[in-house]
């Protein structure tokens, strides 16, 4: 565990588990927004932008971490290692070019963000999918910018962290059993 | 303000903004219940939560 210099946490499988169980409500909160962040947005394209984040922040170990998601989709470790290289990586097509031009811009500063900007989002993601990709590029930042300044280093999955409780007549008669 | 992206409506909500509410409801509602989060914690004394919220405001040119 790396939260050291903040005394009085409880016990817990990971330093974001040890900060949710004293301050349940907003903890649990953040949590929620970026669980919705990844249902409102195409999950490749925030798994790269929420990695190039995590690069520009020093957050290593959100680096760490893959959305299972966006594995699902498609995307791998090799187009992951060129991520770095993404202005002039063949890899990257125009859409996830527009998505992380203007996840670096805004990372670096939001005002910096040009109409040219927005617009190539817009061409590409529609309206409201460009209102949901900014929605979720400021939960992921949100997040990580909060593990960043509290020294959390550990956490739950990226697509655990969020996800919806279960329904009890949606837990299945074998995991009663276990519990 | 003028939207950079159209909207679906040219209805303004209750702080004046653009009415964005049709927009990605679900995860405006968790941010909203995030932000509510924030206010009633009582950590920290309003005055300085106050002064850290128009602080960051003006670093952002968030003038409403």
């Amino acid at each position: 565990m790396t939260t050291t210099w903040f005394d009085g946490l409880p016990a817990g499988d990971t330093d974001w588990g040890r900060f949710a169980a004293s301050w349940p409500v907003p903890f649990g909160a953040l949590a929620a927004v970026v669980g919705r962040a990844w249902d409102a947005t195409d999950p490749v394209l925030l798994e790269l932008c929420r990695l190039r984040m995590a690069t520009m922040l020093g957050a290593s170990a959100e680096l760490e971490r893959r959305s299972g998601r966006a594995r699902a989709a498609g995307l791998d470790e090799t187009k992951i290692a060129e991520l770095p290289a993404w202005p002039t990586s063949a890899r990257y097509a125009a859409d996830e070019r527009a998505c992380l031009a203007f996840a670096e811009q805004f990372v670096i500063d939001a005002n910096g963000v040009t109409d040219e900007q927005v617009a190539e989002l817009t061409r590409h993601l529609g309206p409201e999918g460009t209102y949901a990709f900014v929605q979720a590029l400021s939960a992921i930042e949100t997040f990580q910018r909060a593990c960043l300044t509290l020294g959390i280093a550990t956490m739950p999955d990226v697509d655990q962290l969020g996800a919806p409780e279960p329904e009890p007549s949606e837990v299945s008669t074998s995991e009663k059993g276990s519990r | 303000m003028t939207p950079r992206i159209p909207l679906p409506t040219d209805e303004l909500n209750a702080l004046g903004l653009p009415d964005t509410s049709t927009l990605a409801p679900a995860l405006a509602s968790a941010r909203d219940q995030l932000r509510r989060a924030a206010f009633r914690m009582r950590s920290v004394d309003a005055v300085t939560t106050e002064l850290v919220r128009i602080r960051n405001a003006r670093h952002q040119s968030c003038y409403f």
